[in-house]
């Protein structure tokens, strides 16, 4: 499948929302830690050996779990594939914590799903829709859905 | 660099919704030649295919970091996405008609994940002062929609506005005067600022005054409503135009049947 690779390349190059050197692991039996520069940039995770310039690979982070694996580790996993998973390995407990909550709030669905809960509850509370304003009501991608679900995750567990 | 693909179309496939999807041309680069491809629009990806039936993708692009500009070309209806940067592409588009390519590009110009994350951020805050205005603890009402004339839970058929051109979020782009839709001016003008708080201000007190409202010395990165002053602005105009040239053809219309006689 094609894709605009360059500027991807160029997109990893953008101010991140948090990066770090990680252990990281891949999913496929037999594999181990590699010290790895992890970039969170929008819903992408880039993953480069230390002092490149271009990453090795990108990541896709919507549908996907993420999982604390134990206090310094947190596996990332896709395609419902429990099993496979990506491993990371932090340096303290308050890092891993950090990584796991920023993974679920870069993805779009997850944001998605607050902008249709805000906008309800502004309507509810102001009997407006804060959309209008910006000439973007009617765009599928605010439509609230079939299912309603309003309630942002919850992360304070984490 | 490696794009774990599965993992891209797992997400294509799965149930959360698809935001827009239907036929363009897309322009090849090396020959110039048109080719009609489905697009699928998902997030801040656009797929494309063959056909919709194909489960082969030939391909997706990652919107972020680009422009969506309407195009003047040898071909109608054609739009672009322009990624900034050296060396970096512009992928070409030609629609079917005017509305489809209107609703392409507007559709495009809300896609990246940049833009809705100052959407959000920016609804984030209207809805705490919304709260603090009602006063916190107030239980909801049994109709979960009040009557107002925007029921926005169903997507309404309007017709889409003309937008000359757009750009999806960049920081060198926040400020655009209206007069200069083509270029980005960097200016800050105090006149655009009054409109944002406009629909949270409370019935029965004073709104607040402009010195109180929290824009003096706002960071262009963080204040999505100020970035959205051109845009909004320009589409609702465009669209009142839209609307009143379309009530102006029903009625020339409607009196080419009455003269049948």
């Amino acid at each position: 499948m094609r894709f605009n690779e360059k500027e991807l390349v160029s997109l990893s190059r953008q101010p991140p929302e948090r990066a770090a050197e990680l252990g990281m692991r891949g999913p496929k039996k037999g594999e181990v830690v590699k010290k790895r520069l992890v970039k969170l940039v929008v819903n992408f995770l880039f993953y480069f050996r230390t002092d490149e310039e271009e990453p090795i690979g990108a990541l896709l982070l919507e549908q996907c779990r993420v999982e604390r694996e134990d206090s310094q580790s947190f596996s990332i996993a896709f395609l419902d594939e429990a099993e496979r998973k990506y491993l990371f390995e932090c340096d303290s407990e308050e890092q891993c914590r950090e990584w796991v909550d920023s993974i679920i709030k870069a993805s779009y669905e997850f944001m998605r799903k607050n902008l249709i809960f805000y906008r309800t509850e502004i309507h509810r509370l102001t009997g407006k829709d804060p959309l209008e304003q910006y000439g973007i009501s009617d765009e599928t991608r605010f439509q609230v859905n079939n299912s309603l679900q309003l309630l942002p995750r919850d992360t304070s567990s984490l | 660099m490696k794009l774990h693909e599965k993992i891209l179309t797992h997400y294509l496939s799965c149930t959360s919704p698809v935001d827009k999807e239907g036929y363009l041309y897309k322009k090849k680069e090396r020959n110039a030649t048109y080719q009609r491809r489905w697009f699928v629009l998902k997030a801040n990806l656009l797929f494309y295919q063959e056909r919709p039936a194909d489960r082969h993708l030939l391909g997706v692009i990652v919107l972020e970091g680009c422009a969506v500009r309407r195009s003047e070309s040898d071909v109608q209806f054609a739009f672009s996405l322009v990624f900034e940067g050296p060396g970096l592409k512009t992928y070409r588009f030609a629609a079917g008609d005017g509305q489809t390519q209107e609703s392409w590009v507007k559709a495009l110009l809300s896609a990246s994940h940049c833009y809705l994350s100052l959407l959000v951020r920016d609804l984030g805050r209207q809805y705490e002062e919304a709260k603090q205005q009602r006063g916190v603890g107030e239980s909801c009402h049994s109709s979960f929609f009040k009557q107002s004339t925007t029921n926005f839970s169903f997507p309404v058929q309007r017709p889409t506005a003309e937008v000359r051109e757009g750009r999806s979020f960049s920081a060198s782009t926040v400020l655009q005067a209206p007069s200069i839709p083509t270029k980005a001016v960097a200016k800050k003008s105090p006149k655009l600022w009054p409109r944002r708080n406009a629909h949270v201000t409370p019935l029965n007190g004073p709104a607040p005054l402009f010195s109180e409202w929290p824009l003096v010395g706002f960071n262009p990165l963080e204040d999505f409503s100020t970035l959205h002053d051109y845009y909004g602005q320009e589409v609702k105009k465009a669209r009142e135009e839209w609307r009143r040239s379309q009530r102006a053809e029903e009625e020339h219309i409607d009196g080419d049947l009455i003269d049948l006689g």
